[in-house]
């Protein structure tokens, strides 16, 4: 009961004019960030995390602000999945299978409501898992020591590369190297300068904002520039919307039970947004397939669309509660906390109630929102998708160097930015993932901190870290989160490549 | 081609290495020697670097392949460019030296001669009059402002 009043707190400052208007703001750039192809939901939120630090809005603000821009690009990824075949971003991979072909059917507009219908009962589902699961955990991670921290940590990096991930290793130099620009500049506790060079700008450590924005958007246009993919692509026409409430109520209980086992795979560490909706899809095809999946049946778009969005809004509870994000959106929205200076974990239910469930309540106004904006509107955002990315990519890369130039009026920032566009591109190119990377530097600080305590606190016996049975069980699940994916991996890539080959064939 | 991964994982274990010897010289703090030292948390991910750097030098994926050398040496350009409006945005002023980089990207990504130029005048003037006037975040005039 204590968790409804809180939420009806939340409400009050959800409701506020002020908060609706940021809530529409950001579904609307949300929808249209997740729908351009090649700039996805982290990159979105990373390039307008500059831009609502250097505004000077308030911290529930911006984050209203950014969790609905997350909340809408989780929506936009199914538009160039339905219309071009092209996933907006990867969770939306498996809206593919039937929603291409349901456009190609002349039916477009139908499958976009309808995946705007399932988003909608995905992300209310989850959100109400959310408010449920949230308090409990935060409760839960109060018993949590500086050992237990530090295993929460390892987990992080070790499950990041998902159960889907295909070099162990690769993921752990990313996390390696993150960490590793993340220990430059003073040392909090001594005072010691480490790795500075003694150059003035590397006192206070490397701007983690700087390097998203470098790491993920400028490699981008790297990226487009060298594919020569600046023309865009071949849409499908989209037809006037004949929707009936039938046709409605037929996908409510596939939405249903997508939206419960997307928020699941959100929560837990390593299956991410891609699993949710792979796992739902595939469970809705054992369900009720009568040989229509893959051909185009509503069902098809309604199970993996329901599934994503209840990942996304899944994935926020461990970032919310324990500050350990599982995904790269949520780690740039960590970003977005730390530099308001809110330390995320289990205190902020505690110490900051105002804003996590101000922002939580803003999720259910935001979604309402994006319904609303998503069936009468879809019309607008297919027609921006078909501003080519010749134009585009640089107004983008423009905006997100004046956004990083503004937080601190300084030009260094932007040399900085070009020099991690330039590694993020050749990170890529090895194969090594950007995420952990990102991860790394947001949490080192943290993660060197916990570990110093725990040593301090034993006088430097290393067994401390695994002297407690909760530490031994996150240890335990850390290391089967490196070695599970070298056997389930190579099946489940498999899995789904051969489901959408197959949808190729048709 | 294996050989991505094998100069990747060479450069990585140099940078490992590196990066722990330099930690065994940091000046002891204030204070005197403890169990634990600002060393103590490079050390060990210099260890776990160079554990998987050899991983990748020994067990190493396919090549993604490498662009021909003129694409590279256009994205050295295009970086130079936004190296120059970095450089460009105070003496100069933001108008001028984003009308500059958005269009040449634009350009270099296909778009005519004309209809970048066009982006790049467009893009430059909303958003510098967006920031100044709308949001109230000052960019520099530069030269403009005589």
């Amino acid at each position: 009961m204590e968790t409804m009043s809180l939420l009806m707190h939340g409400f009050a400052v959800a409701l506020t004019p002020e908060s609706i208007m940021f809530a529409v703001i950001g579904a609307i750039l949300g929808t249209l960030i997740g729908a351009l192809p090649g700039l996805g939901p982290a990159n979105g939120v990373a390039i307008l995390i500059p831009l609502a630090f250097s505004l000077g809005l308030s911290p529930t603000s911006s984050l209203i602000l950014l969790t609905s821009v997350y909340a809408g690009a989780m929506y936009g990824g199914r538009i160039s999945s339905i219309l071009l075949n092209i996933p907006g971003d990867e969770p939306a991979m498996m809206t593919c299978l039937d929603g291409y072909p349901m456009a190609l059917k002349g039916k477009a507009a139908e499958a976009l409501a309808i995946s705007a219908i399932a988003s909608f009962i995905g992300s209310f589902i989850a959100t109400i898992g959310l408010v449920i699961l949230a308090p409990i955990l935060s409760k839960f991670a109060l018993k949590f020591g500086p050992s237990e921290y530090f295993a929460l940590f390892v987990l992080a990096f070790a499950t990041l590369g998902g159960v889907t991930g295909k070099n162990q290793f690769k993921t752990i130099t990313a996390a390696a190297i993150g960490l590793m620009i993340s220990t430059v500049g003073i040392d909090i506790s001594t005072g010691v300068q480490r790795y500075t060079f003694n150059t003035l700008e590397l006192f206070e450590g490397v701007d983690f904002i700087i390097a998203i924005v470098g790491l993920f958007a400028i490699s981008e246009l790297f990226f487009f520039l060298e594919r020569h993919a600046g023309d865009g692509l071949k849409q499908v026409a989209i037809n006037k919307l004949k929707l009936t409430a039938r046709d409605i109520i037929n996908v409510l209980p596939t939405s249903i039970r997508g939206g419960i086992l997307g928020f699941i795979a959100g929560v837990l560490p390593g299956a991410g947004a891609s699993l949710g909706s792979f796992i739902s899809y595939s469970l809705e095809k054992k369900i009720s397939d009568k040989g229509e999946f893959g051909k185009g049946d509503p069902r098809g778009v309604a199970a993996p669309e329901s599934g994503n969005n209840g990942a996304a809004s899944g994935a926020l509870v461990p970032m919310l509660t324990l500050g350990v994000p599982g995904s790269g959106t949520t780690a740039v929205l960590l970003a977005m906390l730390i530099s308001l200076n809110i330390s995320p974990g289990p205190m902020l239910f505690t110490h900051n109630p105002d804003l996590v469930w101000g922002v939580i309540a803003a999720m259910f106004v935001g979604n309402v929102v994006l319904l609303l904006l998503n069936i009468p509107m879809v019309g607008i955002f297919v027609k921006l998708l078909s501003v080519p990315p010749k134009y585009l990519m640089p107004v983008v890369t423009l905006i997100a160097s004046v956004g990083i130039y503004s937080v601190s009026h300084s030009p260094t920032d932007l040399y900085f930015m070009v020099a991690f566009g330039v590694m993020g591109y050749i990170l890529r190119k090895v194969g090594i993932p950007l995420v952990p990377v990102i991860l790394g530097l947001l949490l080192g600080p943290e993660m060197e901190k916990s570990l110093r305590h725990a040593l301090v606190l034993s006088d430097g016996d290393w067994s401390v870290l695994f002297n407690s049975g909760l530490s031994i069980g996150l240890w335990t699940v850390a290391i089967l989160g490196l070695i599970l994916p070298l056997i389930v991996g190579p099946i489940i890539r498999a899995k789904m490549r051969r489901s959408k080959d197959s949808v190729k064939d048709v | 081609m294996r050989i991505n991964d094998r100069v990747f994982g060479m450069l990585m274990l140099v940078l490992a290495v590196a990066y722990g010897w330099e930690a065994t010289q940091f000046p002891i703090p204030f204070g005197g020697q403890e169990s634990v030292g600002p060393e103590t948390f490079p050390i060990l991910l210099s260890v776990i670097l160079a554990i998987s750097s050899v991983y990748m030098m020994v067990k190493p994926d396919p090549d993604e392949k490498w662009s021909p050398l003129p694409m590279l040496i256009e994205l050295v350009v295009v970086v130079l460019s936004i190296l120059f409006f970095a450089w460009a945005i105070e003496p100069i002023g933001f108008i001028p030296a984003s009308t500059f980089v958005v269009s040449f990207l634009s350009w270099r990504m296909g778009a005519s001669f004309a209809k970048s130029l066009m982006t790049g005048v467009i893009a430059s003037l909303v958003i510098f009059f967006l920031f100044n006037n709308v949001l109230e975040l000052a960019l520099p005039l530069g030269l403009l402002e005589l």
